[in-house]
């Protein structure tokens, strides 16, 4: 190692510690926080602060969580209770929750250990200087003080990771609290959607037939009368018939696509490759052996194949895409993949939006890598029970 | 005409029923589930057969199976297909062994009884009909350079119609338009798109599809 980069990497150990003293410092200002909160609450007046400087030390924690795992590379999970509702039920989690007591464990240790270690680094600076000047810079040996820095930072990060981890336990804690979120989501998902419908169906079909109704009953009053009058009132009352029948077609597909239950996901999404433009290339592992997946999930698939394929043909200039349909235990893959241009913007267009909720909303992921030059790839992993 | 009908909602039934009958054809056999579809066709030996895709006892695609199977095995028999919604797979599968007497139509179209039974009459005697959301979505599917764009807006109309199944008197006579100035009009739709000139009926609806499914 040159002498050059030896020293850059010592420099980001150090500031690491730096860093990290500076949250030495604001762990001693917390264990004040925490004790008024504790005397507030004790005396009743106060017991709102107390899981106020609770929530304040969880921000702290998940600020080194993050640092530590910025500089190692592989994330700290966390465990929290949620701190929400009315006061006595914010105390009550607050007090209760174990990792209220890690994170005081990691305050006082941090408070000791981060101070200490950013203190060694900075008397350090000057033996390395002297030393690796010397025999590295000089010599051309490999340094042997300026390691010394990592060493220290390293040593900070796997205490902080020790001390901030939730023991195995608490991760199904978290877990409940995420489906829980991610069910009132749903939930939510649900709603819009029901109501964008009725709203559809109302405008739509609904008005239509209400005109062509009107239309009849003038062509009644008009027959005897203006028979050519009439006439034209019954073609304009077919129109809006035709009209009401292909907004309602329209609605239907939104909700689930007939194709889908004629010819199941696989089919469904055949029929959308072969209607593309592209030449589409359609893998499906497992998806047609055994039960079918829920319609929901199924829907949700074809959708995002559907917006995927709209996309490649419209935007991408590719020729040729793959899809694969993929069925894992518990799981439904859904991959496609543009040999187009690439650069694909999720903010430019509202439909891989829609997408996203439709899958969020089934508790799955979506993933897109569109780097520009392409290929544009986006994966889609659905939980079903199969 | 005898034909045979397979429709499970009955009030449509009855009302595509009446509609014939009031056309002055014979309705011979009528299925309400997918699997009486094809005896029925065996047994009366029709002049065509009018067939619903969504039929019991699946309601999935069991009318459009049986059409496929009633190909096979009474390779002349026309059919025309009816559907609540139209997709250019069942298009293709339908047209697969060839244009010939194959009618592919979404139901709304019936309301327009002369276009309906002309349709029908069309298939019957060997032609096609398309419905024309169905071409329209061939037509829209975008390629790049494609040689559709160098086509005017008449010449995509009358290609439209073509690929409907129509002949020439009737093009001309919904674009209000001569047969002649028709006529013209599809050669140079054949020179655009490199197509072999053919004669008219279900070998140039053929030729038209074909290439558009390609």
């Amino acid at each position: 190692m040159t002498m050059d980069a030896a020293i850059r990497r010592a420099w980001l150990a150090t500031r690491h510690l730096l860093i990290g003293a500076a949250v030495s410092l604001a762990c001693y200002l917390m264990l004040g926080l925490l004790l008024l909160g504790l005397v507030a609450t004790l005396l009743i007046v106060g017991a709102g602060i107390l899981p106020e400087t609770v929530q304040t030390v969880r921000r702290f924690a998940s600020f080194e969580r993050r640092r530590v795992g910025a500089r190692t590379g592989e994330g700290v999970p966390q465990a929290y209770l949620p701190l929400t509702g009315p006061v006595a039920e914010r105390l009550r989690h607050a007090t209760t929750d174990p990792a209220t007591y890690r994170d005081l464990r990691w305050v006082l240790a941090q408070l000791v250990y981060g101070l200490v270690l950013c203190y060694l680094s900075l008397i350090l600076w000057l033996p390395a200087i002297i030393v690796d000047g010397i025999w590295c810079g000089v010599l051309g040996r490999r340094p042997v003080v300026l390691p010394v820095f990592d060493v220290l930072a390293d040593l900070s990060c796997s205490w902080s990771r020790g001390l901030l981890q939730p023991p195995p336990g608490a991760d199904l804690a978290q877990r409940v609290e995420q489906l829980t979120e991610t069910r009132a989501g749903a939930v939510a998902a649900h709603g819009a959607e029901l109501r964008r419908i009725e709203r559809d169906l109302h405008d739509g079909a609904q008005a239509r037939l209400v005109s062509l109704s009107m239309r009849i009953g003038l062509a009644k009053r008009a027959y005897d009368r203006d028979p050519e009058a009439a006439r034209k009132l019954l073609d304009d009352a077919q129109d809006q018939a035709e009209q009401a029948l292909a907004e309602l077609r329209h609605v239907v597909r939104g909700i689930h696509p007939p194709v889908l239950t004629d010819r199941g996901l696989d089919g469904a999404v055949r029929a959308l490759a072969a209607s593309s433009g592209l030449s589409v290339e359609v893998a499906a592992d497992g998806v047609t052996d055994g039960p079918r997946a829920p319609a929901a999930v199924e829907a949700a698939a074809y959708f995002v194949v559907a917006e995927a394929l709209t996309n490649a043909a419209k935007h991408s200039g590719a020729t040729r895409a793959e899809v694969a349909l993929t069925r894992t235990p518990g799981m439904l893959r859904v991959l496609v993949r543009d040999h187009g241009c690439g650069g694909a913007d999720e903010s430019a267009g509202s439909g891989l939006i829609g997408v996203r909720r439709r899958v969020a909303a089934l508790d799955g992921t979506v993933s897109l890598t569109s780097p520009a030059g392409g290929p544009t790839e986006i994966e889609v992993e659905l939980p079903c029970a199969w | 005409m005898r034909l045979v009908i397979a429709e499970d909602n009955a009030l449509l039934r009855e009302g595509l029923v009446l509609l014939l009958q009031s056309a002055g054809h014979d309705v011979a056999g009528v299925a309400s589930t997918g699997p009486e579809i094809l005896p029925q066709l065996l047994e009366h030996r029709p002049d065509a057969a009018v067939l619903d895709v969504r039929m019991p006892p699946g309601f999935r695609d069991e009318g459009l199976r049986a059409a496929l199977a009633a190909r096979e095995s009474l390779p002349d028999l026309p059919v025309l297909v009816l559907s609540q919604y139209v997709e250019e797979t069942y298009a293709a599968e339908l047209l697969g062994g060839g244009a010939r007497g194959v009618g592919y139509l979404l139901k709304d179209r019936v309301g327009r009884v002369d276009e309906f039974l002309d349709a029908l009459e069309r298939v019957a005697s060997g032609g096609t009909a398309l419905d024309p959301e169905v071409v329209t979505e061939l037509l829209s599917r975008r390629r790049q350079g494609s040689p559709l764009d160098s086509l005017t807006a008449r010449e995509r109309e009358v290609l439209q119609l073509m690929a409907e199944g129509h002949d020439n008197a009737t093009i001309a006579k919904s674009l209000v338009i001569t047969e002649r100035s028709v006529h013209k009009h599809i050669g140079n739709v054949f020179t655009k798109l490199d197509l072999p000139p053919t004669e008219g009926g279900h070998r140039r609806v053929r030729a038209v599809l074909a290439y558009l499914n390609g």
